[in-house]
This record gives structure tokens, sequence and C-alpha cells, in this order.
């Protein structure tokens, strides 16, 4: 029993932070329909600012949230004013593989500047403690306060986004572009904001994941998929949307935890000759296959 | 018949074009007979490897408007019947290719009749989604090899082996390479002047309208979806002959189907020359670049870096390629 609920518990902590990868994916597809593939690079960025952070000035690597707040911002600043400006005038095609280019380039400079070695948090506040809540179950205390945090940040873009004048303009943005230039919204700004937001939301996803997952180079592609399937599922442009979605993305990640206790439950043998560790994340692939077939819009989906 | 005419058919072409046309065609010939190197042949050959994805990716992608990345699982469906049959039953590269073709084609039905109901970006990302899913399927399927992957025991047979398609010189595959090129090119310009080749440009340009004309648009994407599919394959089969060693990191990995979309894009998307240009020019700077900066200490991902600026900068300044700036500079003169 307690593998299963521990598995549980697992999936909606994990569900939470993947929920804050996802936001900012799914304002940027909300805001002017563009998909980027860069943003599990983003992610990868936001890791190695709260590890260096964390490195450079002897803090806590929680410390370096604010940091990586700063940096994803200016970085999806720079991006949008830099390039993906230039990419919205042109088709569809012309988007996804210049945002697939962006993607080489931000992931062979990582490479270039910090080396392809695994690189972890090994020493903190939080690093290596766990609570116990019970009935078994244990939860590393990073993991905990990652999931709180991102239900703090989603609490403050979802605050940002209904109850101040310039998530309203961004919303409208979103709802209609031109008529949003019509009744004086300066939509090119609003577009760099989305992408500022876009940015910062997933770089401070990637500093809290940084205390419980190794950073390389070449670990974003894994959560760009992940949070493809988060926004598909969520509804492309919808924040609960995205935080309902996560939790459900994390759930499926830990089915091979709830495939073990049913294996070990009824004892039947071929469960555990299946090696369906390996399957961890085929079963989120597949998840965005089913869902795009059955029902394309999402569970919230507004935008189709 | 008629469809053979067609194929040799390059009338329709401006004089300059088919001059420059024969011209590639004739270095290709007797490429091999120059002095140059074997890197220089190996960078040939994949040049014509990804020139063959290219036009592959090509009739869906290009003339058809539907982005397609996850090409690479056709590539390994490919290469591993090939080297499975190989290995086990000893079955000739001749046999094997053709199933699977057959295979790789079945299993595009599989996914495309209910993934071209999506459109656009839903469909791009729905097709990597499938790639990675028959990926981890071949990691851990033992009677592949799993993630270890294959090995063609080259050594057993005597070279050259035309049969199984086994050589120790790179220049018969160069010559059999070649050979399917000329093959793709042809087929090519057959089916850009086929009734499906019209019906795709209008879905592309409209598809509501194409609809409205009586086509069926949904049969006529899955047809052309196995068309590049079968294109794909053969190519995967070769590239297990050739390779030799085989595993899911390298025949189906998601940069490879990036890589093929890459080319045709790079080269100019829905042209008959595209693909052939992206990758003329994108397969050597790749090769040379990893040989320049690759190997020299503290420039490393280098050669990947200037790779991905080149392709922002293509995608950012003229969306239609290469060809878009042959064509925009002809309308140019013209309308002078």
């Amino acid at each position: 029993m307690d593998i299963l609920v521990s598995s549980v518990v697992a999936g909606v902590l994990i569900g939470m932070v993947l929920a804050l990868v996802a936001l900012g994916l799914t304002i940027i597809f909300g805001v002017m329909d563009i998909v980027n593939f860069a943003h599990g690079e983003f992610l990868m960025l936001g890791m190695y600012t709260g590890l260096l952070t964390a490195d450079a000035t002897g803090m806590d690597p929680l410390l370096g949230i604010p940091v990586a707040a700063v940096v994803g911002y200016l970085l999806g600043i720079a991006c949008y004013w830099g390039f993906i400006r230039f990419l919205l005038r042109g088709p569809m095609v012309a988007q996804l593989l210049g945002t697939f280019g962006l993607m080489l380039l931000l992931r062979n400079l990582a490479l270039l500047l910090f080396g392809s070695e695994d690189r972890g948090v090994n020493a903190g506040l939080l690093v290596g403690k766990s609570v116990a809540f019970g009935m078994g179950v244990i939860v590393p205390a990073t993991k905990l306060a990652a999931a709180a945090l991102s239900l703090v940040s989603f609490a403050a873009v979802w605050l940002l986004m209904n109850r101040t004048r310039v998530g309203k303009a961004l919303t409208a943005t979103a709802l209609n572009a031109q008529a949003a230039r019509y009744m004086g919204i300066p939509t090119e700004r609003m577009n760099a904001l989305a992408w500022g937001i876009g940015g910062a939301t997933v770089t401070v996803a990637g500093a809290l994941i940084v205390n419980f997952w190794s950073v390389n180079p070449y670990v974003g592609l894994l959560f760009t998929m992940i949070a493809f399937t988060i926004v598909a599922l969520g509804g492309f442009g919808s924040v609960p949307g995205a935080l309902a979605a996560g939790i459900v993305v994390g759930l499926l990640m830990e089915i091979p935890g709830i495939w073990d206790f049913v294996a070990y439950a009824t004892e039947w043998d071929w469960m555990m000759d299946v090696p369906v560790t390996s399957f961890k994340y085929t079963f989120v692939y597949l998840a965005y296959f089913v869902i795009m077939v059955v029902r394309p819009r999402g569970l919230f989906g507004w935008k189709h | 018949m008629e469809a053979l005419r067609a194929a040799f058919d390059f009338s329709d072409f401006r004089p300059t074009e088919r001059w420059v046309s024969r011209a590639v065609a004739a270095f290709l010939l007797v490429f091999p007979l120059l002095p140059v190197s074997s890197f220089a042949t190996a960078t040939m050959i994949q040049f014509l490897m990804f020139s063959l994805y290219g036009m592959g990716w090509n009739t869906i992608g290009g003339y058809g408007g539907q982005v397609d990345l996850g090409k690479a699982q056709y590539v390994g469906i490919g290469a591993y019947t090939t080297a499975v049959a190989l290995i086990r039953w000893d079955v000739p590269f001749w046999v094997s290719m053709p199933v699977g073709m057959g295979f790789a084609v079945l299993w595009s039905f599989a996914i495309g009749y209910p993934l071209f109901r999506l459109r656009g970006h839903y469909f791009a990302i729905a097709t990597i989604a499938a790639s990675l899913v028959l990926k981890d399927l071949f990691e851990v399927w033992d009677f592949v090899g799993a993630a270890r992957g294959l090995e063609i025991p080259a050594h057993r047979f005597a070279t050259p082996d035309f049969v199984r398609l086994i050589f120790k010189e790179d220049v018969y595959y160069y010559y059999v390479l070649l050979a399917f090129f000329f093959g793709g090119v042809l087929y090519m310009n057959a089916f850009r002047k086929s009734r499906l080749g019209y019906q795709l440009r209008l879905i592309k340009d409209n598809e509501d309208m194409a609809r409205s004309l009586g086509i069926n648009v949904h049969w006529a994407k899955v047809k052309t979806y196995a068309i590049a599919t079968a294109f794909v394959s053969m190519v995967g089969s070769f590239h297990a002959c050739y390779i030799k060693n085989i595993e899911p990191e390298d025949t189906m990995s998601l940069d490879l189907s990036i890589l093929i979309a890459l080319m045709a894009m790079l080269g100019g998307a829905g042209s008959l020359w595209g693909p052939i240009i992206g990758a003329g020019i994108l397969i050597p700077l790749k090769s040379y670049f990893k040989e320049w900066f690759g190997a020299r200490a503290g420039l490393v991902g280098m050669d990947l870096i200037l790779y991905a600026l080149i392709i922002m900068v293509v995608s950012a300044v003229e969306p239609r390629g290469i060809w878009g700036l042959v064509e925009r500079h002809r309308a140019r003169r013209e309308s002078a």
C-alpha cells in the first residue's frame, strides 16, 4: 500500500513543478501561436543559473531562484526582439525550424561554457532532508519545497494575468491581436512580455528542479516534450489547464511505481517481467498522441 | 507509360536550370574517379542519402505543406528490417528493402490515419511523439538488440557482395546510391506533375477549397505520407548495409527527423531542386565543421553553434529557403 501512496504523492509533487515548466510554453503559445522548441533549453539554463549562483556565492540553491527569474526574463525578451519577431512574418514551417535552431544554439553554447558532465546540487539547506507523512510516505524536502514554490509562482502569474492592466492587455492580445492593436495596446511589446514571463517561469522551474535532478546540456529535450504534452492536455493557452494537466502528467510518470504495486499485490508474474521503468517517459509521449487524436482542444482549451 | 514520359520530361524548366542539373549529374557520375579523399567520398554518400530523405519529406512537407518531424522512425524501420533479416536469416538486401518499405508503409497508415485530422503545430508535435514512442520500444526490444543495437558481421561475407550489399570500398556504395538518387529525381519529377501532386499543392494553399472541389483531402495526405515513408525507409535499409552498426539512438532520434526536414526547408520546400540544394550545402558544412572544430579542445559544440546560426538566419530572412532567394531574384530581374 505504501508503494502506491508514495508513488501518487511523488507524482503529484513532480507534476506541480512540471506544470510550472509548461506554463511559459502555454502563455507564449496563447499570445502568438508559436511553438517554442527551445523551451527545454531555457529550463536547462535555469538549472545552470541556480547551480552556479549557489556555487559562486556559497548560498543555498533556493536563493538562486530570483537570479534565475531575472536571467530568464532578460533571455526571453532578448530572444523575442533579436530573433522571434522576424519569424512571426514567415510560415509555420519557418517558425518550427527557427525555434529548433534556437534550441541547438542554446544547447551547444551551454556545452561550450559548462562542459558535458552531469552536475548536481549536493549541499544546501534542504538537500538530503526528508519529511515523513506517516503511512510510510517519505518525501524529500527539496521536492516538497519545489512543489510549494511552484504553486506560489502559479498564483503570481494568475494574479498578473487576471488582476492587472498589463495582464488584461496580454489576454486581449491573445484573444485577438488585431482588435487589441486598434484599442491602442502595443501588441509587439505584449509579445515580448509574454516571452519574458515565459522565460522567467521556466527558469524558476529550472532552479527548483536542479535541487533534485542533475543537469547537463542535453537535459532540455525531455522537458520540452513533457511540456508539450502538458500544454496539449491542458489546452493550448490555458493557465489553470496547465496546472491540472501537469499533475496528470506527473502521475503518468509514476506509472512504473503503481505498476509494481499492482504486480506485488496481485502476484501476477507476467507483470513483474515487463521492463516498465524503461517506459517511464513513453507514457507521456503516448498520452500526447492519444490526447491529440481524441480531444485536440485539451481539457480546458479555448483556442483551436 | 504516361507517368514514365512525365518522369523524363524536364522541358518545363528553364534552359539554365537544365544545363546546371546536367552538369551536376555529370559531376556526380565522375566524382569517384577524381583524386578525392575517402572522407570526401563518405561526405558525398551522406549528401546523396540526405537528398533522398529530403525528397521523401518534400512530397508531404513541401508540396503538401504538412510539417512532419517524425521521419526518423521510418529510417529505423527500414534499417532494422534489413539488418535483422540479414543477420538472422541471411535475406539479401534486394528482398529485405521492399519488405522494410512495406512495414514502414503499414506503420505510416497506422500513424497517419488518425494524425491527419490535425493541422499545423499539432500535427508536427504528434509526429515527434509517435517517433519517440517507437524509439523507446526499440530500446527495450531484445529481438532487435535493444539499446545496444545490431551489428552486421561484414567479415562473414566475401566482398564485393552485390546481393547483400556488403562492400569494403565506399565507391560501390556510392554508385548504388547514385542509382537510387537518379531514380528518386525521376520519380519526383513525375510526382510533381501527377494528379496527386496538383491536389497536394491545392491542399497546401487552401484546404477548404480543395475539399469543396471534391478532393478527398484526408486520403490524399495519407497516400502521400506513405510515399514519403517508402522513400525514407528505402534509404534506411541502405543505411543499415552501409554503416553496418545500427542502434535506436542514431537511426531513430529526433535530431535525424529534424535534420531531414531542415535539408528540404533550407534548400526550398516544394520544389524539385530544394532538397538537393539543401543537402548539398548542409552536409558538407556539417562534416567539415565537425572535422575542423570537433577535434580541437575548448571548442566542443562550435560546429553545431555555427550550424544553428545558419538555420536561424535562413528561417528568419527567407523562409522559402535558398530556392526562394533564386526565385525572388528572378522575379526582380523580369519585372525590371
